[in-house]
């Protein structure tokens, strides 16, 4: 681990993605299988958790894969540095990075103890089973108190998955190639198959990498989409596969003679969570991997996400709850079937194969249905069909696409358009992360009510950086109150934000909060008093539960 | 001694001085030739001959103006004034920085100005005066500023250097005007590299020369020919230098280089945490071996300072409003 912290820095000193690729592959290079395995571990993914640890469906935003918070990391360095609240919020602040903090603040303190790769996994190991927040605390305290600060400055990091060197997924593919003397794009091909870079740059290594297959009930990564922003940005209409986009969990499916397996997007397994779906595929013949959706589904329509919420908000699944959000899964694309990896056919191709794969199933399972368009004007109307149906919008295939795992490469495009747009207040500013960290660029914004305002969510995409600027300066002038990285200001600067909808939330005092808020603009000319009612929200909420 | 503090500088009504006005006042004491310190036409300045010296090639005296009557102190020597004693004591800065020792009425009252602990690059080393009273700056008040020792800057200085031309680059150092820029061209050009200095560095080099610093074989900086130089630039010019789409990388010497977002921040490549500031750790030395009864905080995370000398036992406070570090691109 002490090696791969410098190795780090290194990689940071130059800007060059040659250079970094270059100083990676010579770090690389000499280590051990083992050592490799975790390395590129650590680099591509961060620290795997480790199997039956209990996740969340959709983890918290302040939460790691380890379930080890920033404040854990944090009140750690507390103990062990002996600087107050205070003091160490402002230097979080100034870095904008738990690690590099970590790490300064720890120079003269840590014992200097040298910190094997393994090591290093068998300390994440604990702290991701460490059950209580003390118990986490103090493991962290102990490694900060032992290790030296540049290894705890990377340490963390790998826990906050933010290294800020540089260094993307694509890099480390060709690092591992370089090292191991091969053809970037077949590490890059194997990796497509099984999302698993560290196994590949073992198989790298061993001249294995033909041998490198997908294999069944070990989820791989989803392929993406891109946001289309707007039609008329669209080249070539007649090109593509249109389907609804649907607002529900995207899962994939792996089946085998009546063994059944469904995973998250975030790799966790639903399976239990959503009985009556496996059993639907405990009937169909064969074996593959299925990429699709789950949708909470009424008189042949999806409902809305906050639906499917409900359900998933239960910890036991009760045959009462499966009558009450009665749920579907919607099939997209089909990755594998009898042994047969189809990720490098077309499109078309993998479509059949579902097709054949779902050609009678029971009525649980469907196929998404496909449309053509000739015209931009086809597509729009699509668009507004698929809206009046309650979806999201449209999802567009380009003809003779691969299917590309965690990808998000355009041929795959999603059009959405916001589920509605509010005028909000602006109520608290937290200072931003990295390069951000100087300005207040995360904002907390409220609605109006009768007897002031009351927040509903917080956004901090879509400003410019000149106006996140020129507002970091309003914002300071405006603020009553500080604590640590975030202000309270007075309420008077109005931004318009889009949506995709409303939730019950007990985070919020106005009890509601957006889903996916995105600032769309800064509305100078309007004041706080012309801000939106909380009253929309409550209708808007209303008609999202029919 | 009454001292009152003001957006424009330091005040002693009782022997009727300002500190570093940045407003023409009576008389004010300069501290050192940084424009946030030594500005305005004032009736009278005092500071070292070599802060009287760049203060008047910065000067600019309207023409029904007239100009300061200037009263140099050297380091180590005192002037009686309204009553008090003033002496001048080396404070590592830049060229000609000092403190002053205020004696009035059986108390010691020590302003720091910018203040350096440490040997710097090129310049004076600073002595710690034993006070009752004690006004230090703390740009680098937080314990996450370490910077590096003389040595270890000129050693990392010269690596880069040496390492750019091996791979056939050039290398640009940036620094500010005054100060940092000669410090990076004297390191530079001992060690026997070509150096091209930018004319807002290069200005100030023959008043550096003049007290005893050399800079060997030094050169005007062209754009045309930047190859098999080390360059020396202001800030501001880096990135033209970069968008000219020679093969440069880029250095960054500053207290600031010692967070990783400096990088992002001013788009260097090369992070040398170096400062003619004091780090957290000169400055706690510095208000601990004054052996200050109180402590005054005036400049950068005065606030923050100021609250962790408390939690020592040190009575300490922050004066102007609460931390006014706003401008990371400060001169540090």
């Amino acid at each position: 681990m002490d090696a791969l912290a410098l190795a780090c820095e290194d990689i940071a000193r130059v800007s060059s993605k040659l250079k970094k690729i270059q100083r990676l592959s010579a770090y690389l290079k000499p280590l051990d299988d083992e050592d490799l395995l975790l390395a590129v571990q650590f680099l591509s993914a961060g620290p795997a958790a480790p199997p039956g640890l209990n996740q969340t469906l959709f983890p918290a935003e302040e939460k790691t894969s380890l379930s080890v918070g920033r404040a854990v990391i944090r009140e750690a360095l507390q103990i062990a540095t002996g600087w107050d609240r205070e003091t160490l919020r402002l230097c979080f602040s100034e870095t904008g990075d738990s690690g590099e903090t970590a790490g300064l603040l720890l120079r003269g303190i840590s014992a200097q103890e040298s910190m094997t790769l393994r090591q290093a996994e068998q300390l994440y190991t604990q702290l991701a089973l460490a059950r209580t927040t003390l118990h986490k605390r103090e493991l962290l305290t102990q490694i900060y108190r032992r290790c030296q600060p540049l290894t705890i400055k990377y340490f963390i990091k790998m826990i906050t998955r933010g290294l800020r060197i540089g260094l993307m997924e694509r890099m480390v593919e060709e690092a591992v190639a370089l090292a191991c003397h091969v053809p970037a794009a077949s590490v890059r091909e194997a990796n497509n198959r099984i999302g698993d870079l560290p196994k590949v740059a073992l198989a790298a290594r061993h001249g294995q990498l033909a041998a490198v297959e997908t294999r069944l009930f070990h989820p791989m990564d989803f392929m993406l989409a891109k946001p289309l922003e707007r039609l008329e940005d669209l080249a070539d209409p007649a090109a593509w596969f249109i389907e609804d986009k649907y607002d529900g969990i995207r899962s994939q499916i792996h089946f085998d003679h009546g063994q059944v397996r469904i995973f998250s997007r975030g790799m966790e397994e639903l399976t239990q969570a959503f009985p009556e779906i496996a059993a639907a595929w405990k009937i169909i013949p064969g074996n593959g991997i299925v990429d699709g959706e789950l949708l909470a589904w009424r008189d042949n329509r999806a409902l809305n996400f906050n639906v499917l919420q409900q359900r998933i908000a239960r910890k036991r699944v009760s045959a009462a709850i499966i009558q009450e959000v009665p749920v579907i899964f919607m099939g997209y694309d089909a990755l594998l079937h009898n042994g047969t990896l189809l990720l490098n056919q077309q499109f078309e191709a993998r479509r059949q194969v579902l097709e054949t794969i779902l050609s009678n199933p029971p009525p649980l399972l469907q196929v998404s249905r496909q449309h053509r368009a000739a015209t931009l004007e086809d597509i729009d109307r699509l668009f507004r069909e698929s809206r009046a149906r309650g979806n999201e919008g449209l999802l567009l295939k380009r003809n003779g696409s691969l299917y590309e795992p965690g990808k998000r490469t355009g041929v795959w495009q999603k059009l959405k358009r916001p589920f509605g747009t509010l005028d909000v207040v602006i109520t608290s500013a937290e200072q931003g992360h990295g390069r951000r960290a100087i300005y207040f660029s995360d904002y907390t914004f409220a609605v109006r009510t009768p007897d002031g305002f009351a927040n509903v969510g917080k956004a901090y995409s879509g400003l410019t950086n000149d106006e996140i600027k020129e507002l970091t300066k309003i914002l300071r002038s405006a603020s009553t109150e500080k604590f640590g990285r975030v202000i309270l200001v007075k309420p008077e600067v109005v931004l318009e934000v889009a949506f995709d909808g409303v939730q019950k939330s007990a985070r919020h005092k106005s009890g509601y909060a957006l889903r996916f808020p995105r600032i769309l603009r800064w509305r100078k000319d309007k004041q706080a008093a012309q801000a939106d009612d909380i009253g929309i929200l409550e209708a808007l909420y209303r008609s999202s539960l029919v | 001694m009454q001292v009152q503090f003001t957006e424009d500088g330091i005040h002693l009504p009782e022997i009727g001085l300002w500190l570093d006005n940045t407003r023409p006042c009576e008389a004010s004491w300069l501290s050192h030739a940084h424009s946030d310190h030594a500005r305005g036409c004032h009736t009278q300045v005092i500071g070292t001959p070599a802060t009287l010296r760049i203060y008047r090639m910065r000067l600019s005296v309207a023409e029904n103006q007239q100009p300061p009557k200037m009263s140099p102190l050297n380091f180590g020597e005192s002037m009686p004034w309204n009553g008090a004693t003033l002496t001048a004591y080396p404070a590592s800065h830049i060229l000609g920085a000092a403190q002053l020792l205020i004696e009035f009425a059986g108390t010691r009252l020590v302003y720091t100005g910018d203040i350096k602990l440490r040997p710097p690059l090129a310049g004076d080393t600073t002595e710690v005066i034993p006070c009752h009273h004690l006004i230090i700056e703390s740009t680098f008040g937080l314990p996450i500023y370490k910077l590096l020792t003389r040595e270890a800057a000129q050693q990392r200085i010269i690596a880069f250097a040496r390492e750019c031309f091996e791979e056939g680059q050039t290398p640009a150092f940036t620094g500010y005007p005054l100060g940092r820029g000669q410090e990076i061209v004297h390191v530079l050009a001992n060690a026997g590299f070509r150096t091209a200095v930018h004319g807002a560095i290069a200005k100030f080099i023959p008043v550096y020369e003049d007290y005893g610093y050399r800079f060997p074989g030094w050169e005007p900086y062209e754009a045309k020919a930047t190859a098999g130089k080390a360059l020396v630039v202001v800030p501001d010019h880096a990135r033209v230098l970069e968008s000219s789409g020679k093969n440069i990388r880029r250095a960054y010497v500053s207290g600031w280089a010692a967070l990783d977002n400096a990088r992002a921040r001013g788009g260097a490549e090369e992070l040398i945490p170096y400062s003619d500031h004091a780090d957290f750790d000169e400055l706690l030395e510095l208000v601990q071996r004054s052996g200050a009864k109180h402590v005054d905080v005036v400049h950068g995370y005065t606030a923050p300072f100021a609250h962790i000398l408390r939690s020592r036992g040190i009575s300490a406070s922050a004066p102007q409003r609460s931390s006014d570090r706003t401008n990371m691109e400060a001169e540090g």
